[in-house]
């Protein structure tokens, strides 16, 4: 395969070093767009919406990339495309009307042996998580399912180091009242 | 510290991000507190919990093809742009002197287009961007342009005589979109690049360009061009039997 071109001779060769840029530097970080997506949206079709949006924005800002973590950078934006979905479909407000006020407790009529189950574990986590208000939410999945420090999730949220401190505090305040059962039953493993 | 300053401080040193200082006075609380003791291990019980319990959503093969497919277009839909201000930027400040050239040579600058040629061919491999439609038959490939350009390109199968087709791809090329059809010879890629031209016909030129060989004619109204790394003889032949 030939490489090394000395000097962009036209346009399109500029483009090439752009194209370039984006299988290398945005694709391999499509799983973690998608699962940060899915998690933003809770809806797998909504995801795959952003998740393109995402890619196309991405394409055209790459020349501006300078961060070196271009995997909070693509998250960023991909969380910017949720927004400005969300922005779009604000007449309808069929976004903000799903997302609860508060957590609610899971039904505490629930047999004891089911809550043994691992497979009803696993929903009570996740049903958890998807009812948090999407300010914790995302904290939530960028810190413990992406494994992102303070500073990328600050990055990608767009708000400061402490503000991450204290969303992440408020957020597990609220899954530890939630997955109370979950959380004996952890315990006791 | 306090047993409010341990909690406020809780959750970063869970996820290990306090400073240092700030660690060990938190370690030497837990050591003599058991209360904040318990706090801890309540935390670490519920970030195992989640991470154990909660699913990493993957991209499906749907999502990363819709992805190709939408960075195919929107790069050509960039390029197109890119050739407009190319265009504006050449009339608002040598557009004269272009336009006396152009006329004297009446015609499409050949020179101009294979550099053209050969930096999409590059561009195709370097950036893995071959295909926008990949497949070995022409039935497939053939009827993928359709709706995609105003003309439709013909696609011969030349497996037969050792040059199979891989695929295409939609490109923009003298200021206009073309189609990209790609030939494999061993492991030696071919693209042939086809639009609509102004004259009926030409014979075949053939020339080199940055170690590639070019091969282009005009038949039937249709532009023509032939770029590969493949010696000059091989792609003589391809070129020959494409023409029949």
């Amino acid at each position: 395969m030939p490489r090394g071109i000395k000097r962009p001779r036209s346009g399109s060769l500029l483009l090439v070093m752009a194209s370039r840029g984006f299988e290398d530097t945005v694709l391999p970080h499509l799983d973690a767009a998608f699962n940060y997506a899915r998690w933003l949206t809770r809806s797998d079709q909504d995801a795959e919406d952003v998740v393109q949006d995402a890619c196309v924005r991405a394409l055209r800002f790459l020349p501006s990339l300078r961060e070196p973590d271009a995997r909070a950078w693509f998250l960023a934006i991909v969380r910017n495309a949720w927004y400005s979905r969300i922005a779009r479909r604000a007449a309808a407000s069929e976004v903000s009307s799903s997302i609860p006020a508060t957590a609610e407790p899971v039904d505490s009529a629930l047999d004891p042996e089911d809550l043994l189950s691992q497979r009803q574990a696993v929903a009570q986590v996740r049903n958890a998580i998807e009812q948090l208000p999407a300010d914790f939410r995302e904290v939530i999945v960028l810190r413990e399912i992406e494994g992102f420090s303070y500073k990328q999730i600050a990055a990608v949220v767009n708000i400061p180091i402490g503000t991450v401190m204290s969303r992440l505090a408020r957020a597990r305040e609220r899954l530890a009242a939630v997955l109370k059962p979950p959380l004996q039953m952890e315990e006791t493993r | 510290m306090t047993c409010e300053d341990v909690g406020r401080a809780l959750d970063a040193y869970v996820d290990e991000e306090c400073d240092r200082d700030t660690a060990i006075a938190i370690q030497e609380h837990l050591a003599r507190c058991a209360a904040c003791l318990d706090r801890l291990a309540d935390y670490e019980r519920l970030g195992r919990l989640v991470r154990s319990a909660v699913p990493y959503y993957t991209a499906s093969e749907q999502i990363r093809s819709r992805v190709s497919l939408a960075i195919a277009e929107s790069r050509v839909r960039r390029r197109i742009l890119t050739w407009a201000a190319a265009a504006a930027l050449a009339i608002g400040t040598g557009g004269g002197l272009i336009g006396v050239r152009s006329m004297q040579r009446a015609g499409p600058n050949t020179d101009m287009i294979a550099e053209e040629v050969v930096t999409d061919h590059i561009r195709s491999l370097m950036a893995d961007h071959l295909f926008d439609v990949r497949s070995t038959d022409q039935h497939t490939v053939k009827p993928w342009f359709l709706g995609k350009l105003d003309f439709s390109p013909p696609v011969s199968d030349l497996a037969a005589i050792g040059f199979p087709l891989a695929g295409g791809r939609l490109e923009y090329v003298a200021g206009r979109p073309a189609a990209a059809l790609v030939y494999q010879r061993q492991k030696h890629t071919i693209n042939v690049l086809v639009w609509p031209a102004a004259d009926n016909q030409s014979s075949t030129s053939v020339r080199s360009l940055r170690g590639f060989h070019l091969e282009h004619w005009v038949r039937d109204g249709m532009s023509f061009w032939v770029v590969s790394d493949l010696n000059v003889a091989e792609l003589t032949g391809f070129a020959n039997a494409l023409q029949q």
